[in-house]
């Protein structure tokens, strides 16, 4: 009973709904699109209709005669820059040449969308069209078109050197290389009895966040730029933009919206920078809000590519040495993604297996089609399923179990991951385990029925500096300032909770807001899995500090030492027994003008996290052999994890993430057709709907050993990883049918089982 | 240009619209309702859905002129004053929503099931639900926070 009482109110564990519910759930809650300014005009772009092409002429004349016409700007109108993530290589409007179909060209404010319509619709460019090259391999021909002449004068800030050595421009029309080795490829081939070699291939496919991108920009009579985007990294954001303006980087101020959804998607400035100069130009607010068909057509989707991997194992099933060379398709432009190579296709190159000798090469190819960006765990999801796929392929052959051959060769606690990571409390095997035995793994199975499995690995994110300002106000409330975005994921909530339990207070009193970029402390941002590890540390060390400001005023009014105090459930206790509940020192503290009370805490990764996070997958599918439709009774999902902050948005990650897994495995495909996407609205490209979710079972396999705050992991980039692999694993059980391209449509199915049978 | 009046949110509304405007840009740019939001613009992913003379619609294809004599309800229509409807209170007890830009549309979507059937079953929610696309939660606990709604529990 005394310890219940020493401990106070608990919020760590606890399922909470979002702080931000009731603006969410009324309507309220503001987002890019919904920001209106007086005078402020809409700006639309004018895109290219050609793959490659030289601008020989623009006529802006007819357009700039449109009544409620503001302005209309082409790239000689602008600075020469380019903008980007890291490296900056796509100009803000095109200049002389235009490299994929959706490439902005012009730009027009005016007082309303009709008239900007008709204003793009008079603009008339002329174009010297130029030969195309649509495919990453095509693309590193020696007689390929060049898509970019000079990228040795782009810039972008130093290659750090992880994942292997990175570069960019190896290669003509090849945006970066990476190159990995550990051991002696040659020498493991050499000792390996059996040597298998597998190709896959994964197409491209959108983020499918609801809310396009949206932004807004407005020019203060001092020259300060307000920006509103949906980005979900503001600060990042900020210093791209300044860089792009010339301004120095207190000029822009990046402001809180709600964000409809990132996934990776809403890292990039899209149409921000443009906006601005036609802000500019126009001398008014303007917003930007892109449709759908834009998003999909000229957005900034996930790599396609090919993968090519070579396993040497022992005949015992004992993976001796691994090669995967990874080509992927990175459109026209490599300014969507904040690495400088596709990281996470080396690391899960490699899965969570232990290989002595290993050499993985991924390269990004410059091609005349949509930028390629960020999505959910960036490069593993089209990695995973090759690996997770070939694993199961080299199970077969040798005879053994598919789980088997994988317990046989995981991580176990003292390995040293192929990568030369050193992780304690490595729980891959357990984490197999669990999923197989939820799945029922070896138990019977009716007639076309299939079980698949899949695993991947990720560690917390460990990157930037993250900051948290914390105020107790003259109410007693406790207020956070973040300048962290919440993308959907839960993060203030999580943040909240973090304050709430360091200072025992009901969650109902912590009040979290998203300050814009000139109030709040220096933020990375949301991305790489990294929030709740670094935001929540940051906002543990505000806490903290709070709770000894607080300490330290009771002491004050005790008239002792800030030793002689204790704070225990909520009321401040000195050694010779005086007490005072949290309401009488708030009170008392604004008496005596010491309110509000603010403490901050920054926080920097202290290097790359010795502990990691493994989910196993096992997907149980049902193929109907007449038509090869496919569906998925079950998904599985294990997870190892940590101390789980809240329950309710926990589940909610692995939840979501696991149905964006399974769209990429069995519906979502981008398609193009000489540079050109077709599948270009929402009735063409498949996302999973409601009618599409299997039955799900989730395990959880804990332990306090998390980075985070309070020993939490991270969770919001692994159940969408494997299920394609395990998907794709199941269908080969439940009918012998391998598919190593994605997606797994009823149609390829099909198609093998007659040839099949033919055969047969 | 033509003269429309419209009950909105059980408030009159008077105003003069271009023939072709959209009822979603009537709502968000007119009226100032920004919380019926516009994803797809074809009519497949439900975020702008509202409900015309209590019928679910997707705003991004109906004209404003369509509602002239009608009553449209919102998302911003939905609570009365602080007290939120039980769709609204079980959609953030659940976890029913994550970004929360699908969800004003998924709130209208199963206001109108609700209304035409009070106790669905699973089944009858994913099936009426499944013009409403939701990219963050997987749709788990969209129905769960429906069938909760349904059963008037406000509380997991």
């Amino acid at each position: 009973m005394e310890k219940a009482v020493m401990e106070g109110p608990r919020s760590i564990g606890q399922s909470a709904g979002h702080v931000e519910g009731p603006a969410k759930v009324t309507g309220r809650a503001r987002y890019s699109a919904d920001i209106t300014l007086p005078g402020m005009l809409w700006g639309r772009a004018l895109r290219s209709s050609f793959p490659h092409a030289r601008i020989v002429s623009i006529d802006l004349s007819a357009a700039r005669r449109v009544p409620g016409v503001h302005a209309v700007i082409s790239g000689a109108d602008l600075p020469e820059v380019r903008i980007g993530r890291f490296l900056r290589d796509i100009p803000v409007l095109a200049r002389d040449r235009v490299r994929f179909i959706g490439e902005k060209v012009v730009a027009v404010a005016a007082e309303t969308p009709d008239a900007a319509d008709e204003a793009l619709s008079l603009v008339d460019v002329e174009y010297e069209e130029l030969p195309a090259v649509f495919d990453p391999i095509e693309a590193m021909a020696p007689d390929a078109p060049l898509i970019h002449e000079h990228p040795e004068r782009y810039e972008h800030p130093p290659i750090p050197p992880i994942g292997g050595e990175s570069r960019y421009h190896p290669f003509a029309n090849v945006c970066s290389q990476s190159i990995y080795r550990r051991g002696d490829l040659a020498q493991g081939m050499a000792t390996a009895e059996r040597i298998f070699e597998h190709t896959f291939v994964v197409p491209p496919v959108h983020q499918g966040y609801i809310e396009p991108h949206a932004c807004a920009a407005a020019i203060g009579p001092d020259g300060k730029i307000d920006i509103w985007i949906s980005n979900k990294t503001p600060f990042i954001a900020r210093r791209q933009l300044a860089a792009a303006f010339g301004v120095p980087e207190e000029r822009v101020r990046v402001n809180p919206t709600s964000i409809g959804g990132d996934f990776g998607g809403k890292g990039s400035l899209m149409d921000s920078a443009l906006c601005y100069f036609l802000a500019r130009a126009s001398r008014r607010p303007v917003r930007m809000v892109m449709n759908y068909t834009e998003e999909l057509t000229a957005g900034n989707p996930r790599h396609s590519g090919v993968i090519s991997l070579r396993t040497g194992v022992t005949r015992d099933g004992t993976i001796i040495a691994h090669q995967a060379k990874l080509i992927f398709n990175c459109g026209a432009y490599g300014a969507f993604i904040p690495l400088h190579f596709l990281h996470g296709s080396v690391h899960s190159a490699a899965g969570p297996y232990r290989i002595p000798h290993i050499e993985i090469e991924s390269l990004r190819v410059y091609t005349n089609t949509v930028p390629r960006g960020h999505f959910r765990s960036p490069g593993a999801p089209q990695t995973t399923f090759a690996v997770e796929s070939h694993m199961d392929m080299i199970a077969g052959e040798l005879g053994m179990d598919p789980l088997e051959f994988r317990l046989r060769n995981v991580l176990v606690e003292g390995d040293e991951s192929a990568m030369g990571e050193r992780f304690h409390h490595i729980r891959c095997g357990e984490t197999l385990t669990a999923a197989a035995d939820a799945a029922k793994w070896n138990s019977p199975k009716p007639p076309n029925v299939g079980r698949g499995i899949g695993i991947y690995e990720r560690a917390p994110g460990a990157f930037g500096t993250s900051g948290a300002t914390l105020s107790l106000d003259r109410d007693g409330k406790l207020i956070l300032i973040t300048g962290a975005a919440d993308t959907g994921t839960g993060s203030f909530t999580v943040l909240a909770q973090v304050v709430a339990e360091e200072l025992q207070a009901p969650l109902a009193d912590v009040i979290v807001c998203q300050g814009d970029t000139d109030t709040a402390e220096w933020e990375e941002g949301a991305g790489g899995s990294r929030l709740t590890h670094m935001a929540g540390r940051a906002t543990l060390i505000a806490a903290s500090e709070m709770k000894r400001a607080l300490i330290e005023l009771a002491a004050r009014h005790f008239n002792c030492t800030s030793e002689q105090v204790q704070m225990r459930a909520r009321r401040f206790i000195a050694s010779d027994g005086r007490e005072l509940d949290w309401k009488s020192l708030v009170a008392w503290a604004a008496e005596h003008e010491a309110l509000p009370l603010t403490r901050s805490g920054s926080y920097v990764a202290a290097g790359h996290p010795d502990v990691t996070c493994y989910v196993a997958q096992v997907a149980e599918v049902e193929v109907d052999r007449e038509t090869g439709q496919v569906r998925v009774r079950r998904m599985v999902s294990a997870h190892d994890v940590g101390t789980v902050i809240n329950p309710l948005t926990h589940q909610g990650q692995i939840e979501g993430g696991l149905v964006q897994g399974l769209g990429q495995a069995m519906s979502e495909h981008l398609l193009l057709r000489d540079g050109a996407v077709t599948t270009a609205h929402l009735g063409d490209y498949k996302l999973p709907t409601a009618m599409d979710i299997p039955e799900l079972t989730t395990v959880l396999v804990e332990s306090q050993t998390g980075p985070g705050p309070f020993a939490g992991k991270s969770i919001g980039e692994l159940s969408n990883v494997p299920p394609p692999a395990a998907i794709a694993n199941a269908v080969f059980d439940a009918v012998g049918v391998r598919l190593t391209d994605l997606p797994i449509t009823a149609e390829k199915i099909y198609t093998a089982l007659r040839a099949m049978e033919k055969r047969n | 240009m033509k003269n429309i009046q419209v009950r909105v949110n059980g408030h009159p509304v008077a105003r003069e619209i271009p023939d072709h405007r959209l009822l979603v840009d009537f709502l968000r740019y007119d009226l100032g309702l920004t919380g019926t939001k516009e994803g797809c613009s074809v009519g497949v992913c439900g975020a702008c859905t509202v409900l015309l003379n209590g019928q679910p619609v997707s705003s991004c294809l109906a004209l404003a002129v369509m509602a002239d004599g009608g009553e449209v309800t919102t998302i911003e229509g939905l609570a009365e004053g602080d007290r939120l409807h039980p769709l609204q209170q079980a959609f953030i007890d659940y976890g029913g929503f994550q970004c929360g830009v699908c969800t004003p549309g998924q709130i209208m979507a199963s206001k109108a099931l609700l209304d035409a059937n009070p106790h669905p079953t699973p089944a009858q929610i994913k099936e009426w639900m499944m013009g409403n696309l939701c990219r963050c939660t997987g749709y788990y606990k969209i129905i769960e926070a429906i069938q909760a709604a349904a059963a008037e529990k406000t509380e997991p």
